[in-house]
């Protein structure tokens, strides 16, 4: 074999090895994300907003004059369902887990009087809306033998029909919704930002435009920021739960872990991309901008509000959406922070769960939920997709806009 | 002779503790166009830069002697550098409009002094437009991005910025050096139009340019002035040996 031939094979050697390299990345970044959509998929639904987390009890009535539906049902409905048009409801019969027969909610009118229900229970909100897979335990009349679910949909149907008002409607919500860990995942986000965004672009601002560039302390700060980037976030999750969480309680009404000393903690973990992100945007305005402004007897700060800071837009834009991503998908830090009790009503100062928590609630559980952390990890996923896509049409306007007049 | 707007005495200036300026002593007079020549590195930049104190932004500068704008001592303590970079306007090498609109660009200045009412800006805007004789050029897109403009457009409208401060001073840190030869020429047609008004400063590496536009040049090297006078004695009969044989081209 001659030299050449040995140099080509090696070549080609190694020009195997790094496209089997990158083959492998391809396969196992793919493999995820298709058994994730593969198993999360099915559950993707509507439903994950309509429904609560819990199932739970209600006992319902009408307050006023129930306004009658006298409507046909917008979609057909089979044999076996019996509907009222009178009040706009479908009821069903079917079989819960365990084989016993119940009545389920199988489609509700939009007009109908039902739609709005006041909750005579202690538990859950004031007002509810009947919702088609409700199971309807029993309906009580003034003056007349109950509605019970052991008569079947059809008689509970013609009972129902026969009355102009009920004295109260007992039925069991559906679950599984996962509206609450929505909510508390769009409110970490503005809480989040609200705490870590302008000290965030101050502090970029300050070590780039005010701070001594040679100094040593500001060469050593920015290096720490470099280093907070780095560290595990359970770190900042032992701190969250060590200062932030005793602080928020005794400064409001929060006992114990709470929204805001989850999105407080989030800010310290966002805070050093930010800086960075906003700094790296600072950095590459050219240096004429400032010395324009300066000689026009700009001040400093009327040169940062009025030249920087627009022209560092775009850089900051695309910082929030770096911190956007980081919060959505966060969980390890969260865990004590703001805790993973499940909630469908939220309150800032009391525990709920982010949807990353959320699947970690999920996976902990007895037996651990796979299909529906598989469907929130699509929705985080599509979240931070839809984040990436939007940082890189904001760069890319930015180069155009800024830089079409050849200055760089 | 008329009176100096300028007088330099004795000024020393340090990039930490290399020594660009040595004891340098000029008179700068009024609404004259002085032009500052030498061989690149001469310290004509850095002389121009002192004149409104733009070096004040470069750590490590420090600077000794005086120079007096008017009766108002440049380097004093008391001395706001604000009010001195409003009257002494500034114009770069390479046209650095500001990524807004044409409007914006000039009416930056007189918005950084608190003026706000829109008709006043506008007649600002139009009359320093007109002064940098690009009104016409651009009449019709005031509202368009400045970096749509072409390259001689884009530093007219640097001087227009400049001139909507009405400062007694321009300062012109080779203005043309990143235009074509028209731009260059319509640039230098500018300097000519405005010297009536104001008192123009301005380093240039053309010596052609110096000999066409100005009234007095000035000859730096390795930071030193060598010679100083009116520029058609300068360029005629050079007093100085060095001189001559830098306009004559033997070096730089």
């Amino acid at each position: 074999m001659n030299r050449k031939t040995l140099t080509k094979l090696t070549d080609m050697f190694w020009q195997t090895l790094t496209f089997l390299a990158s083959s492998v990345s391809l396969f196992v970044l793919g493999a995820i994300v298709v058994y994730v959509f593969n198993t999360g998929w099915k559950l993707m639904n509507i439903d994950l907003i309509r429904y609560d987390y819990r199932s739970n009890t209600y006992i319902g009535e009408i307050v006023d004059i129930p306004e009658f539906c006298l409507c046909e049902p917008t979609l057909s409905l089979d044999e076996e369902t019996f509907y009222s048009e009178k009040w706009g409801v479908a009821l069903k019969n079917d079989e819960d887990v365990l084989g016993k027969n119940i009545v389920i909610v199988e489609y509700v009118h939009q007009n109908s009087p039902l739609n709005e229900l006041v909750n005579k229970s202690s538990v859950g909100p004031r007002t509810f809306a009947l919702l088609d897979g409700y199971v309807v335990r029993r309906i009580a009349f003034f003056g007349l033998p109950s509605a019970l679910d052991l008569y079947g949909a059809e008689t509970m149907i013609q009972m129902l029909d026969g009355v102009d008002q009920f004295r109260e409607l007992e039925l069991i919500t559906q679950g599984g919704g996962i509206r609450g860990s929505i909510y508390t995942t769009l409110w970490l986000v503005g809480l989040t930002l609200m705490f870590a965004l302008p000290i965030g672009v101050a502090s970029a601002i300050y070590l780039n435009e005010f701070a001594s560039k040679r100094s040593r302390i500001t060469r050593y700060f920015r290096q720490f920021i470099e280093l907070l980037t780095g560290v595990p976030s359970i770190v900042y999750g032992l701190m969250g739960l060590a200062f932030f969480v005793p602080l928020v309680s005794s400064l409001t009404e929060a006992t114990g872990p709470s929204l805001i000393s989850g999105s407080l903690t989030l800010a310290v973990i966002v805070l050093p991309v930010i800086i960075r992100t906003t700094e790296e945007s600072l950095r590459v305005i050219p240096d004429e901008y400032r010395q324009a402004s300066y000689a026009l007897g700009a001040t400093k700060m009327q040169t940062v509000t009025k030249v920087i800071l627009p022209s560092a837009f775009p850089g900051i834009l695309s910082a929030t959406l770096l911190a956007i991503g980081r919060i959505v998908g966060e969980s390890a830090a969260l865990i004590f922070a703001i805790g993973v009790i499940i909630r469908d009503e939220i309150s800032i100062f009391g525990q709920s769960t982010s949807l990353a928590v959320h699947i970690y609630a999920m996976l902990t559980d007895e037996p651990a939920n796979i299909e529906l952390s598989a469907t929130i990890s699509i929705i985080i996923i599509a979240i931070v997709l839809v984040m990436n896509f939007l940082i890189k049409i904001a760069t890319r306007n930015f180069a155009k806009k800024s830089f079409e007049g050849g200055l760089i | 002779m008329s009176k100096p707007i300028f007088q330099v005495n004795n000024l020393n200036l340090f990039y930490g503790k290399v020594q660009a300026l040595k004891s340098l002593n000029i008179n700068i007079e009024e609404r004259t166009v002085t032009a500052l020549i030498g061989p690149s590195g001469c310290g004509k930049s850095t002389f121009l830069r002192t004149l409104n104190r733009m070096n004040d932004l470069i750590p490590e500068c420090s600077i000794s002697g005086l120079i007096h704008y008017k009766s108002l001592s440049l380097y004093d303590k008391k001395t706001d550098v604000i009010d001195v970079r409003k009257s002494i306007g500034m114009v770069f090498q390479k046209p650095n409009p500001f990524p807004m609109s044409i409007f914006d660009n000039i009416a930056f200045g007189p918005r950084c002094q608190g003026i706000n009412q829109p008709k006043e800006l506008q007649s600002i805007v139009e009359k320093a437009l007109h002064d940098a004789a690009l009104w016409d050029e651009v009449k019709d897109r005031l509202n368009t991005s400045a970096l749509k403009l072409s390259g001689g457009q884009q530093q007219r409208l640097c001087i227009a910025r400049a001139l909507a401060m009405k400062p007694d001073v321009l300062l012109m840190d080779e203005p043309t050096s990143a235009l074509d030869p028209l731009a260059t020429n319509k640039i230098e047609e500018l300097i000519a139009t405005l010297k009536k008004d104001y008192t123009i400063v301005i380093v240039t590496h053309s010596m052609q340019q110096a000999a066409r536009i100005s009234d007095n040049t000035v000859f730096f090297l390795l930071g030193e002035i060598i010679e100083y006078g009116p520029t058609k004695e300068f360029f005629a009969t050079p007093k100085d040996t060095r001189t001559e044989n830098y306009i004559t081209g033997r070096f730089g």
